[in-house]
């Protein structure tokens, strides 16, 4: 209680500062430095990860496990990378060169083959509904663990997403912020009325509620009160400029492409710039059970370009080695053809599927697992979902093992027992 | 919006009010009044009772308008108008808070927002079943409520549901939860307060359920099946459990067991007999342990955001609070013939629930023996009917809910802009009701959004019904905080009214 009641006089204080709001904070330029500080203090930048979710799950034998010369190996062909040895489709020119940044994955085997809840299992490692619970997504668990409370701009975005998987029973503050489309930024950013009107308002808001705040010490009132500040210094910060793309030369943005993914992964950038510790770049339309081969091609060339641009902005940029670049969806897709209604297309598959992972400060240059001839069983160095997420928190830097309490109070851990990171990747 | 649009919302809203004034002055139950009132004097008395060897001292009762916001939101989930408001703070009936709790249970919002609270509570929303409409089960909720149906016969017509969702709502809640695991935690969960679900998996070490007290639980709901052939081709899923069903696929950590009551005994039952009427017949037994308990528990944590023993949820385990206040008004609530709006007449006409929400005094612990009033931040559903009343619209003509109605039958996406905004705002199951659950987004959206900025019915109102600034500056104290400015309130929001005239000149 005494803590309350002192995080309340604290509030009041702030409270009188609340239509100054946002001058008070710092810019970007002196928020870099503070990171560039710390890591000079340390030797050591904080991570922060940039998650390239497929939506619908990405035909792993038409991108990064081509099977060539075999039963059902498809239109595409491969082509070699920047690191020799290693080949994925040709439709990922731009993607090959920047291997040497990034490991294949080729070995992923997990057991959910229906979207929703393999998108769950995917995103929290846990089954949907177990226990009760609603369990918090990787981005939830990054803003809790690698987030900062005293920065204007939310710890965990989300863009372009159809389906929203959040904070769970971590709660509100670790809820992304959802961008419909990078090319119209946040929603309601942008106050109704001018700068001064906005500010009278806000004084008035401010007095309305010191009566209710005076009268009742609740954690609700210090909540609403603390929200509403960091929404006002979120609108009114120069960090909030990070959302707009605009801001970035038109041949940048030209290199990233018209694509609502390409536009996702350049507001990505900056972010990540920004200081966000987790953004999600949804591309939509994988599930490709008709006409796989047209529409793969297309997914393809729609991603290449601006994930390479990502790529090598973050590595010129000095981030690439602390920002970790995962490219994956739910599942793989069936190594046979099926014709459905004519066209061939291939079928949900998590038995034996690929993602990628570039930067973060993993040795780059590898693949990791093996498929058959058919890319339809793991011959070698299976993973499964709880060693993928164990490998992602460690290269975060994040307590895989460490227990979060639900609301009554259960511990409930990050990753579930039996989790093995890849140590190839971390080691 | 148009001012015609405007006019035919008020008159819409007009209409409704007047509905409700038609069903207050229906006769009431026999239960409510006077017995209701002698129940709540037992409530303060045994509260006072266990007070009495502490040192707490009660916030004192709240104020009028205090307690007027409050009825209005926790027992129909709206703000009252600027209109009911006045009246209210100008009567001087002595008996008028015991006639505004008669008359919100007895308006048809009560039911709504009963059925709305307990459509939330039962259904658990996840990627299987989120394209399931929940409008009939919400509407099958709210007759019941608004009837004031028994609650035992509520749940046993509910966990022996058959049919369609268009022959039944209550099929919505088989159809949304489907396995036995998922279906066993909710109705132990809510019916019986007993949180089972940590026994799925493994035995708890501090409480008395085992991983056999969780599966032989299940086992009722071995059998009923939500289903069809024709589903895939757009026909309704149907509930169904004939008897002669095989037994649902169960997860890896279950124990295949025969059906077992908690706590007790093994019901007979034959291989070709559905199993949950016996569940629901044991359950919903006025000698059942666990179901009047767990309701009573709830109901009154609905209103105090706190249950009477904590977790409101997990009754079995060593709980704490007032156990005997729960006991007795158990056995009030089973003696009533589980009678939901004498319970919550009694809860509402109680002292505990009129103090005021602020501290007594500095320094002491005023949450213990509901020694004030919890401040409980609005659901998103209350949120969105408040902002209706203030804002003099209800987001959309009834000819625009018919289309998103359609629409959403055929897409089955939340179209209606109360669905969204619900879906919005909405915070993780189980989050506690004392918690703020609004993030930045949802605040972006209240300030800046165009639907919350062009309102002006509020400000036309207040204009049109008043002579002075003043007086406009109380209207609008009455619709949106149902009470008037004081005095250095009213002289800060005319210097505001100055100040923008200035500015905007």
């Amino acid at each position: 209680m005494a803590n309350v009641h002192r995080s309340l006089a604290c509030s009041r204080r702030e409270l009188l500062r609340f239509a100054a709001a946002g001058a008070s904070f710092t810019s970007l330029s002196g928020w870099l430095n503070v990171l560039a500080t710390r890591a000079a203090e340390t030797g050591v930048k904080p991570k922060s990860c940039i998650l390239l979710w497929m939506e619908g799950g990405a035909s792993h034998k038409d991108t990064l496990d081509l099977k060539p010369g075999t039963k059902d190996a498809g239109e595409f062909k491969p082509i070699a990378t920047s690191v020799p040895g290693i080949e994925i489709s040709e439709h990922l020119p731009q993607i090959a060169k920047q291997m040497h940044h990034g490991v294949l994955l080729r070995g992923m085997s997990t057991s959910q083959g229906a979207h929703g809840p393999a998108r769950y299992y995917m995103h929290t490692g846990y089954r949907e509904g177990s226990g009760g619970l609603v369990h918090p997504s990787l981005g939830a668990i990054a803003s809790a663990e690698l987030g900062k409370a005293d920065v204007a701009l939310p710890n965990f975005v989300s863009v372009g997403g159809k389906f929203g998987y959040g904070a769970g029973f971590l709660g509100v503050r670790h809820q992304p912020l959802i961008i419909e489309d990078a090319a119209k930024g946040v929603a309601n950013l942008r106050p109704p009325v001018d700068g001064l009107r906005f500010g009278e308002r806000l004084g008035l808001l401010e007095d309305m509620e010191r009566g209710l705040l005076r009268t009742a010490t609740s954690q609700a009132g210090h909540d609403h009160l603390t929200t509403y500040q960091r929404t006002v210094a979120l609108l009114r910060s120069k960090e909030a400029q990070a959302f707009d793309i605009e801001r970035e030369h038109a041949s940048v943005r030209a290199a990233y492409g018209e694509s609502a993914f390409g536009r996702g992964c350049l507001l990505a950038r900056r972010l990540n710039e920004a200081g966000v510790p987790f953004v999600e770049v949804f591309s939509n339309g994988w599930d490709t059970h008709k006409d796989n081969f047209p529409r793969v091609k297309k997914l393809s060339g729609t991603i290449d370009a601006p994930i390479a641009r990502l790529i090598t902005e973050l590595e010129s940029s000095g981030r690439l080695d602390s920002t970790l670049v995962i490219w994956m969806g739910e599942f793989g897709r069936t190594p046979k053809i099926t014709a459905n209604q004519g066209t061939p297309g291939r079928n949900h598959y998590p038995r034996a599927w690929s993602l990628a992972l570039f930067g973060g400060g993993i040795k780059g240059g590898q693949v990791i697992g093996k498929t058959d001839k058919e890319g339809a069983e793991v011959i070698e160095r299976p993973i499964s979902g709880l060693d993928f997420l164990a490998t992602v928190c460690s290269i975060l830097g994040v307590d895989y093992t460490k227990e979060n309490p639900t609301p009554i109070g259960r511990p409930i851990r990050i990753v579930e027992k039996g989790a093995t990171p890849i140590k190839e990747l971390v080691g | 919006m148009s001012r015609t649009r405007i006019i035919k919302g008020l008159r819409g809203l007009l209409l409704l009010a007047l509905v409700g004034q038609a069903e207050a002055a229906a006769p009431a139950k026999p239960n409510a009044g006077t017995s209701a009132h002698a129940l709540a004097q037992r409530i303060d008395a045994l509260i006072e009772q266990s007070r009495s060897s502490k040192d707490v001292t009660p916030a004192p009762l709240a104020d009028d308008a205090e307690f007027l916001r409050r009825a209005y939101l926790d027992l129909t989930g709206l703000i009252p108008s600027a209109d009911t408001a006045a009246n209210f703070l100008a009567s001087r009936d002595p008996h008028k808070r015991a006639k505004l709790i008669d008359e919100r249970l007895a308006s048809p919002d009560y039911g709504k927002h009963q059925a709305e609270t307990w459509e939330t509570l039962l259904m658990v929303r996840d990627s299987t079943n989120r394209r399931l409409k929940s409008e009939p089960f919400v509407e099958w909720l709210k007759t019941r409520f608004n009837e004031n149906q028994p609650w035992n016969r509520l749940v046993n017509d509910l966990l022996t549901v058959t049919g369609t969702q268009g022959d039944s709502g209550a099929a919505t809640f088989f159809i949304a939860l489907r396995t036995p695991d998922k279906l066993n935690d909710q109705v132990c969960r809510l019916f019986l307060g007993v949180r089972l679900e940590c026994a799925q998996c493994h035995d708890h070490p501090f409480a008395p359920w085992k991983r056999k007290d969780y599966w032989s639980m299940a086992a009722f709901f071995s059998k009923v099946r939500a289903g069809g052939k024709k589903v895939g081709k757009g026909e309704p899923e149907v509930v169904n459990e004939s008897g002669k069903e095989k037994k649902a696929p169960l997860p890896d950590s279950a124990l295949n067991l025969a059906p077992k009551f908690l706590g007790a005994d093994q019901p007979k039952l034959s291989a070709s007999e559905p199993y949950r009427p016996a569940l629901a017949q044991w359950m919903t037994n006025p000698e059942n342990p666990f179901f009047a308990r767990a309701m009573v528990n709830r109901t009154w944590a609905q209103f105090f955001a706190r249950g009477i023993v904590e977790p409101v949820d997990n009754l079995s385990a060593d709980p704490t609070g007032e156990p005997e206040l729960l006991k007795e008004l158990t056995a009030e609530f089973t003696k009533s013939g589980f009678d939901l709006k004498y319970l919550i007449g009694a809860i509402c006409n109680s002292q505990a629930y009129q103090r005021a929400s602020g501290a007594a005094s500095e320094g002491n612990s005023p949450d213990e023996h509901f020694a004030r009033m919890a401040i409980k931040p609005l659901t998103p559903e209350q949120l969105y009917d408040s902002l209706a009343i203030v804002l003099g619209h209800k987001g959309e003509t009834p000819k625009e809910a018919r289309k998103a109605a359609k629409e959403q039958a055929i897409k089955y996406e939340p179209k209606s802009l109360r669905a969204k905004f619900i879906a919005f705002f909405d915070v993780p199951d189980g989050a506690d009701p004392t918690e703020y659950g609004t993030g930045i987004p949802q605040v972006l959206q209240l300030m800046n959004s165009p639907e919350m900025n062009k309102g002006s019915v509020l400000l036309d109102d207040a204009l049109a019904t008043s002579r002075t600034p003043a007086q406009a500056v109380d209207r609008l104290y009455l619709a949106t905080l149902s009470r008037y400015p004081s005095k250095a309130e009213r002289t800060r929001i005319e210097a505001f009214l100055h100040q923008s005239t200035r500015t905007s000149t």
